[in-house]
């Protein structure tokens, strides 16, 4: 393993707390952010570090920072997404409860550079250890001076307000998230406006995933070379891989971006139990395509993932041993999207779930090889036709069970 | 003409050039090219979630949304390729697996977005075979509107519309996923004056009104433009009558009143007070010419303008003034406020002419204005100054026309009556029967507004010609006509039309 970026410590009743957090160097690259660099030189320290964004979706954070324009009047806000609802995803509950100051630090890093003066954190709402710890680490911030008015005794200052979500998949979604931050329906907007433009409260905002803004005082504090130099130079640095299901030692694993999906779920996470064996792996949340065991040797980054047609997603790495039926994962996963589609997009709404109804019906009644086929033409139907990308993260990942476990799954409907 | 760039694209092989900021879907239309939608509304904010308006855009993977992506130099886009055809069979799939197929009992029918896309743009076999979720059929939301959650297809034009126009915000969205439902706000039904738009905008038999459910349907309705008499905004109106009329008796001839398009005026609303005009057309009315009180049969109106003609005839011409009154109202047309000003101020020479109109009412932001007649600055433009009569002045009179009802709204019946009473010779040209017309010698029935040719007035000084959307009954004839037979028989030609 190697040396740990992100300081994740072990979660010990102190370790989150403002004094062994400085006693880590917390905050310094907050001051010298702050103290000594001009804002748009932040920003594209960020840029050149290629940090990709560590939601789900990918997208360069320093890229996305500079979409929001400068100098015009009226506020700008930051959103933290911490509603990590992703199934197989537990990462950002690991930094949430560990690190919580390094979330702040990078959350005044990133709004001293993009000018903004207020935050929210979207927590997700079954985290409510993690919201009052959040409020408890903000309380000691604000005391200490690194949140609040005149940070470090500059003219910059920023507040921070904690906001529990109330349990819905959707509003990990960026734009939903603002909705429902604004007291309405959690459900996906049209873009454009992108929120760089028009967010929160009809005003320019970032949004970003915990561990992305968690990566952000290491890549001050040493430099966006170093930064990149851990990753790769199209996706830089480490990603922290959730890593759960039929492993010995399932856990968060902080490993550099482009680490083998083989490496981490055999050589990190200990591989598959006595006696059993590795069927399939999804590998990052469940909305990735799942990927066959002769096919985990894939490296984990965005680009390498979409190339062997699934994606790094959330970094959830999902085992499934050789003893689970697809036949459940298949009925499972359709649970789950069925369950948490908002409604909005006919396709989803409705596709979601006729997709549950016809595997339920499979795994109660049995059937043929017509109905796998029309899961799979429902699935098209709805793929790349929704608002938001949980269309496509309910269709894909179905699509590919029935279409890479076929064998099993006629196997398992004909009785 | 308002100044906005024009951009110019091709759509479905045709050059296109629309202003900056149309979005495709308009910009189509614009065309020719019908892209079809269910969310869409011109009148309300993109929402993007029926999905049905997908178009291929040159250069982009994805289909993109037709209602909200803005038109931009140079695009191409196709609107009836495979995979635009492909994606609107499968939203058109989706909803019909969960669509209850009531089409025989629902009154949409006919009228129906669902129904029409399908015969356009699906034509495929059934495919669901997992049961259909059951939900609530007959959901009153208020003001007489019925929410039936099997048809719905949460376009959410209804909530973006309460929230959007009228601001009251009485429905919302519940539940989610396929649980997903509309529903009143804490048990707070819909109460607003323009709750019947709603059924307007739904474009399906989700919201039905119960006014309408049940009685007629859509492919019998004539539907003829008018403007709306119940104020002085002017609305656009569409008064959908049953063809063929007049049927026997107990049946309706107009089935509803809807919203025309009127930019300027009133955009695609209407409120609900000029929507229950409806009732004033059918309800109420005087059908038949009465004298001395009594139904005289035989009489014609051409032979009781002839007496009413020579009873004028009677008195002597330089002192006709103070013993000829005329009341009139504003929901003349100017057409016909023209032939009374030529006839009666000019021709005759009169000066007692006054105006009996409805009370003013409660306005709002929106549409309705405080005047409730629709012609209230048409009558300024023919020259009249307006005032209300004078009841003892009236009960002068030697000879006494008035024309409309608008006295009973300022006066106390019995005192109409006593005035009534002392006029040796009264005539009421009415569209409805009022409970003094006994004592009348005689009276006339005319058309309403819906019935008639004309312009109005608005509030906003706009002129708006409407032609005749409904037939009237036989022996009812427009004042214009009157006015102008009147004038024939009396030597003073006024020339113009007579609003037929």
């Amino acid at each position: 393993m190697v040396d740990n970026g992100l300081a994740l410590l072990p979660s010990d009743d102190r370790a989150w707390r403002l004094e062994a957090y400085l006693a880590r160097g917390g905050y310094d690259a907050a001051r010298k952010a702050v103290t000594t660099m001009t804002p748009e030189a932040v920003v594209c320290e960020i840029r050149d570090a290629v940090l990709r964004g560590r939601g789900g979706a990918g997208f360069p954070a320093g890229v996305k920072w500079g979409f929001v324009p400068r100098g015009l009047a009226g506020p700008k806000y930051l959103c933290v997404n911490a509603d990590e609802g992703e199934p197989g995803t537990f990462k950002d509950r690991h930094v949430l409860c560990c690190a919580p100051h390094q979330l702040l630090e990078g959350m005044v890093i990133a709004a001293y550079g993009v000018g903004i003066g207020s935050a929210y954190i979207y927590v997700r709402g079954e985290y409510a250890l993690i919201a009052d710890r959040l409020r408890a680490a903000i309380g000691e911030a604000r005391s200490a001076g690194y949140l609040g008015p005149d940070i470090f005794g500059s003219d910059f200052g920023l507040e921070v307000t904690v906001h529990p979500g109330a349990g819905a998949y959707i509003c990990g979604e960026e734009t939903a998230l603002l909705e429902s931050l604004e007291g309405r329906r959690g459900q996906p907007r049209v873009k454009p406006p992108f929120p760089a433009t028009v967010g929160l409260f009809r005003s320019p905002t970032v949004i970003n995933n915990v561990e992305t803004l968690a990566s952000v005082p290491q890549i001050l504090a040493r430099g966006a070379e170093w930064f990149r130099g851990r990753g790769l130079p199209q996706d830089g640095g480490t990603r922290l891989f959730g890593v759960s299901g039929a492993v010995r030692h399932p856990g968060v694993y902080e490993l550099p971006v482009g680490t083998s999906l083989r490496t981490i779920v055999e050589i990190s996470a200990g591989g598959p139990p006595e006696g059993r064996s590795i069927k399939a792996v999804v590998p990052g949340g469940l909305s990735a395509p799942v990927l066959r065991p002769e096919e985990l040797d894939v490296a984990m980054d965005f680009d390498a993932l979409a190339k062997a047609g699934s994606m790094l997603g959330s970094a959830g790495i999902i085992v499934v041993s050789d003893e689970t039926p697809i036949l459940d994962v298949l009925l499972v996963t359709a649970r789950f999207y069925a369950h948490e589609s908002c409604g909005k997009c006919t396709p989803c709404r409705i596709g979601t779930s006729w997709i549950l109804k016809v595997v339920e019906r499979l795994k109660r009644l049995g059937g043929g090889p017509d109905d796998l086929d029309l899961i799979v033409r429902l699935a098209g139907g709805i793929s790349g036709r929704t608002l938001c990308p949980l269309g496509d993260g309910a269709a894909l990942p179905i699509r590919a069970l029935v279409s890479k476990f076929r064998g099993e799954l006629e196997q398992a409907v004909t009785r | 003409m308002n100044g906005a760039k024009p951009v110019a694209l091709t759509i479905d092989g045709r050059k296109v050039v629309a202003d900056e900021g149309t979005n495709i879907l308009e910009a189509a239309a614009m065309a020719g090219v019908d892209i079809p939608h269910f969310c869409y509304h011109p009148g309300l904010q993109v929402e993007g979630s029926c999905r049905m308006c997908l178009v291929e855009i040159e250069g982009l993977p994805k289909l993109e949304l037709s209602c909200s992506t803005p038109v931009r130099e140079g695009q191409i886009v196709r609107t009836a390729s495979d995979r635009v055809r492909q994606a609107r069979r499968d939203v058109l799939e989706f909803l019909l697996a969960e669509h209850p197929l009531d089409c025989p009992i629902c009154d949409k029918a006919g009228e129906c977005r669902l129904q029409d896309y399908y015969d356009l743009h699906g034509g495929f076999p059934g495919r669901m075979s997992e049961p259909r979720r059951r939900r609530a059929k007959k959901v009153p939301i208020g003001r007489g509107l019925i929410l039936d959650r099997e048809r719905c297809i949460l376009c959410t034009r209804c909530v973006r519309f309460l929230r959007q126009v009228t601001g009251t915000g009485e429905l919302g969205v519940f539940e989610r996923g396929l649980g997903t439902e509309i529903g009143i706000c804490e048990e707070a039904p819909v109460a607003n004056g323009y709750s019947g738009n709603l059924v307007d905008i739904c474009p399906v038999g989700a919201i039905t009104a119960e006014d309408f459910r049940f009685k007629t349907r859509a492919w019998f309705l004539d539907r003829k433009p008018s403007v709306c008499p119940h104020c002085s905004r002017g609305c656009a109106v569409v008064v959908e009558s049953v063809k063929g009329y007049p049927l026997s008796k107990g049946e309706r001839r107009v089935y509803r009143i809807t919203a025309g398009e009127a930019p300027a005026v009133n955009g695609f609303w209407i409120c609900d007070l000029g929507r229950d005009g409806r009732h004033e057309i059918d309800e109420g009315r005087q059908t038949r010419i009465l004298k001395g009180g009594e139904p005289a049969a035989g009489l014609f109106w051409p032979q009781a303008v002839a007496e009413i003609a020579s009873m004028i005839r009677s008195l002597p011409g330089p002192d006709r003034d103070g013993r000829i009154t005329v009341v009139l109202n504003s929901r003349l047309t100017c057409e016909e406020l023209a032939l009374a000003k030529a006839l009666f101020a000019t021709g005759l020479g009169l000066d007692r002419i006054s105006f009996a109109d409805p009370r003013p009412g409660p306005s709002d932001d929106l549409l309705l204005t405080a005047e409730r007649a629709p012609n209230g600055r048409g009558v300024l433009e023919a020259g009249f100054a307006p005032r209300l009569p004078l009841l003892h002045e009236l009960a002068t009179s030697k000879v006494a026309l008035i024309f409309g009802t608008g006295l009973a709204a300022h006066f106390p019946e019995e005192a109409v009556a006593g005035a009534l009473a002392e006029i040796p010779f009264k005539v009421l040209f009415e569209a409805h029967a009022m409970p003094y017309d006994r004592l009348a010698d005689l009276v006339i029935p005319v058309a309403v507004p819906a019935e008639k040719s004309g312009t109005y007035v608005n509030i906003d000084g706009l002129r708006q010609s409407f032609g005749r959307a409904v037939e009237p009954g036989p022996g009812i004839v427009p004042e214009g006509q009157i006015l102008i037979a009147l004038a024939r028989r009396l030597g003073c030609d006024p020339g113009g039309s007579d609003g037929r």
